[in-house]
């Protein structure tokens, strides 16, 4: 009868351990995008969980200090692009986001690079920080970035899907919705497609 | 009553197919199987070596870079990129006189061919001139990184590489 209950004991701690395992993987995928293949069936898409929903709300502080919010952007196309000065795919693909943006600024296109330059920095790392600002200060001059850079895009990673690969975009069209998303370096036709969907042209 | 100790076998046994279902279920949702990437840098050995206390000794420190993947060198090529940096944390009974990297291998990336980079790749080594006071001290020391692939990059990381040093 003990060994009963023992097994009975037994198999409902690894029920519970099960379950939990379970919710633990659920919430690890949660904001997590997958690769399927193109409609062409040749090459990987990537699909953000994001896609067709609000893009999340957010304000960070600009490279002068001010706050910045997402929602200031409210009827205008919007990509959200997450990089760091130590991402040589960002570095390359920079001067196609600024050559773009010039081009379809007049229609309503704004572009928000958020640096996520402190992904291993601690809160309190003062001199860290600092150094990983003056560092985005420094490629925003030299890559002549026009549109406004975000920092500390670490503290909204998680509501964008985690971010675990740089660089990343976010296509935003006027309505706050998030119409496309990129992972990895891409190409700057891939990149004006997206464009062009946000602005639903 | 032999009929009882019967439906009570009977009993132990369907309950013991039951558990042993479960116990399949569980394992085999158990982490191993959990699609969170793995390290990009792997330490590989030494787990234990034996040095002269107080004597500065070279020890050489085996890395394995995973499958597609680079990592900056110790003098990466622009100043933007993150240098791989091997240190030892204060007070673990043993310091860090100097260490040795090797040289980066000199690579372009595809959608950049113009930039080379200095990089590893595969398995690299570190040769650490440590020093340890006598005794046994299980040393937390630490690589710094920043890995990328062809496309995309990783954010930096810190990993603990795990060293049994006795210092006799």
């Amino acid at each position: 009868m003990v060994f009963i209950l023992a097994v009975f004991a037994w198999a409902g701690w690894a029920n519970w351990e099960y379950r939990r395992q379970a919710v633990e993987r659920l919430l690890a995928h949660a904001g997590q995008g997958e690769l399927v293949p193109a409609p062409a069936g040749d090459t990987m898409t990537y699909v953000s969980p994001l896609d067709g929903k609000p893009a999340p709300a957010f304000a960070l502080e600009n490279l002068s200090g001010s706050k910045v919010s997402l929602a200031s952007y409210k009827g205008k196309a919007v990509m959200i692009n997450f990089w760091a000065t130590w991402c040589g795919p960002c570095k390359v693909e920079t001067p196609w986001i600024v050559e773009l943006r010039g081009k379809y600024a007049g229609q309503g296109f704004e572009v928000l690079g958020v640096d996520t330059e402190g992904d291993d920095l601690e809160p309190g790392d003062k001199a860290g920080w600092a150094k990983a600002q003056a560092a985005a200060n420094k490629f925003a001059s030299e890559e002549k970035i026009p549109y406004p850079v975000l920092l500390d895009g670490d503290s909204i990673s998680r509501e964008y899907g985690g971010l675990d690969d740089l660089p990343a975009s976010f296509f935003v069209d006027k309505s706050g919705k998030v119409v496309s998303a990129s992972v990895g370096l891409t190409s700057e036709s891939d990149i004006e497609g997206n464009i062009k969907k946000a602005l639903n042209d | 009553m032999t009929r009882l100790k019967k439906r009570i076998q009977l009993a132990i046994i369907a309950v013991l197919a039951w558990v042993t279902a479960a116990h399949a279920q569980f394992i085999s949702n158990s982490p191993h199987d959990s699609p969170i990437k793995a390290e990009a840098v792997q330490y590989l050995f030494p787990e234990q070596v034996s040095v002269p206390a107080g004597k500065p000794t070279p020890v050489t420190l085996h890395f394995r870079v995973a499958q597609g993947l680079h990592i900056n060198s110790h003098t990466p090529s622009d100043e933007f990129l993150i240098a791989t940096d091997f240190s030892i944390p204060d007070g673990m009974g043993v310091r860090l006189g100097t260490a040795t990297y090797p040289d980066g291998k000199i690579i372009s990336l595809a959608f950049d061919p113009s930039t080379r980079l200095s990089v590893y790749t595969g398995e690299f080594d570190i040769e650490a001139r440590i020093i340890a006071t006598p005794g046994n001290h299980l040393v937390q020391a630490k690589l710094h990184y920043q890995a990328c692939d062809q496309n995309e990059c990783l954010p930096p990381k810190t990993i603990n590489v795990p060293i049994d040093v006795i210092g006799k």
